[in-house]
């Protein structure tokens, strides 16, 4: 059945209005899973909240394991979805920026909106200095072209590059977010033991 | 901790483990690679003459399956001795490929004309199917070299006389040999006086 636009179920024009549909149930998870506080974002860094790792690897292994039954079940073909194409150092490069902008501004380009949306002034900040950035970015893009577009392996996935079956990804995955899942659960609570109660 | 996550952790792991043993068949394994299908697509090797099926079928060759890929309503109204029935849209279901790649079986795919079998023929050898061939010119050819054979021109050469009796008899073959002419036995004549062939010679359409 599935991707319903490639297989002309229904015409592009959706596109826009599922974009918005899937948009606002991403910003209500966001913000009930409590995204939209820098304090419980940041916590995964300092080792007392770990609520970003559960919620994206729930989602990251929820979706993982959903397509392999989906695609099973013909619900969705996933030899027609789009990859998106990698870029190896690039890509490495841009998550440890991310990472480090993450750790010190206390949200994720996503989540900052949802603070924005709850009225959060650190996440309104975070936004101007968002968008400061992807000015920078366009402005002095000529001098790190090269190494932007540098790496492209294409649009490839995991099973492509190394040749191992999707259903080991999927358990590998699932087994390691389980594993954290109950591990972060100890630390927070020997952490918070020696903390007292915050507020978000 | 909660019950509750124990239970979407064993639930989580159960689903994971699942998904080896949800396997999809991958349907395009046996297809060849677009490049051996162009390769194979340009050789004319895969047409049989009308002849050679002729002779095949009277000879009741136990190798031979023919294969209609016209309509079903035209499959009722005239089609080959022993020809099987599949249309060109039945080829894709697992029904219809119940009669292509069986061991030491030649497939011969016919039509009207020979368009709409070579498409059956690509479809086919795309599904990676082999010892597959295209009857050339479909039954518009058939009735008009096997049915209804003209008699060559007296100047013409003696293969196309032992081709022109071939069809003769594969005509009366085929008809019940009630509407023949006495040309066959002329010919015969001919026979005599030159060296016989081994070989029912090919061509037509």
């Amino acid at each position: 059945m599935g991707p319903l636009i490639p297989n002309d179920i229904i015409t592009g024009d959706w596109n826009f209005v599922i974009a918005i549909l899937i948009g606002i149930a991403f910003g209500f998870i966001l913000e009930a899973s409590g995204f939209s506080s820098s304090r419980n974002l940041a916590g995964v860094f300092y080792g007392y909240n770990f609520v970003v790792l559960r919620v994206f690897f729930t989602a990251v292994i929820v979706a993982m394991v959903g397509l392999l039954y989906f695609d099973y079940f013909g619900w969705l073909d996933l030899s027609k979805i789009f990859i998106l194409p990698t870029f190896l150092s690039p890509m490495i490069l841009g998550g440890v920026i991310m990472g480090v902008g993450f750790v010190m501004g206390g949200f994720c380009p996503g989540t900052s909106f949802t603070g924005i949306a709850i009225g959060k002034t650190d996440a309104l900040f975070f936004a101007i200095g968002l968008f400061l950035g992807i000015f920078i970015f366009g402005e002095a893009y000529p001098y790190f072209a090269n190494f932007y577009n540098s790496g492209n392996m294409g649009n490839v996935t995991l099973t492509d590059v190394t040749g191992i079956a999707a259903p080991w990804f999927a358990l590998g995955f699932t087994v390691i977010a389980l594993a954290a899942f109950w591990v972060t659960a100890e630390i927070e609570k020997k952490v918070r033991k020696n903390m007292k109660e915050y507020k978000f | 901790m909660n019950r509750n996550y124990l239970f979407l952790t064993l639930l989580m792991l159960v689903l994971a483990i699942g998904t080896f043993f949800i396997k999809k068949d991958d349907v395009y394994k046996n297809q060849i690679k677009p490049e051996t299908l162009l390769q194979v697509i340009t050789q004319p090797s895969r047409y049989v003459t009308t002849d050679q099926v002729a002779k095949r079928i009277i000879e009741k060759d136990p190798t031979l399956e023919l294969i209609d890929v016209r309509l079903p309503g035209d499959f009722d109204k005239f089609t080959l001795p022993d020809a099987i029935n599949v249309p060109l849209k039945d080829i894709f279901t697992d029904k219809g490929q119940d009669n292509l790649g069986i061991e030491d079986l030649n497939v011969v795919f016919f039509s009207n004309d020979d368009i709409i079998a070579d498409q059956a023929w690509v479809i086919a050898t795309r599904l990676g199917y082999k010892n597959m061939y295209v009857m050339k010119g479909g039954l518009n050819c058939w009735i008009e070299t096997i049915i209804n054979p003209t008699m060559p021109p007296e100047t013409a050469s003696e293969i196309e006389f032992e081709q022109f009796r071939f069809r003769k008899a594969a005509s009366l073959y085929f008809t019940g040999g009630s509407t023949t002419q006495p040309v066959s036995v002329t010919k015969a004549k001919v026979k005599v006086r030159r060296k016989k062939k081994e070989k029912a010679a090919s061509g037509g359409c």
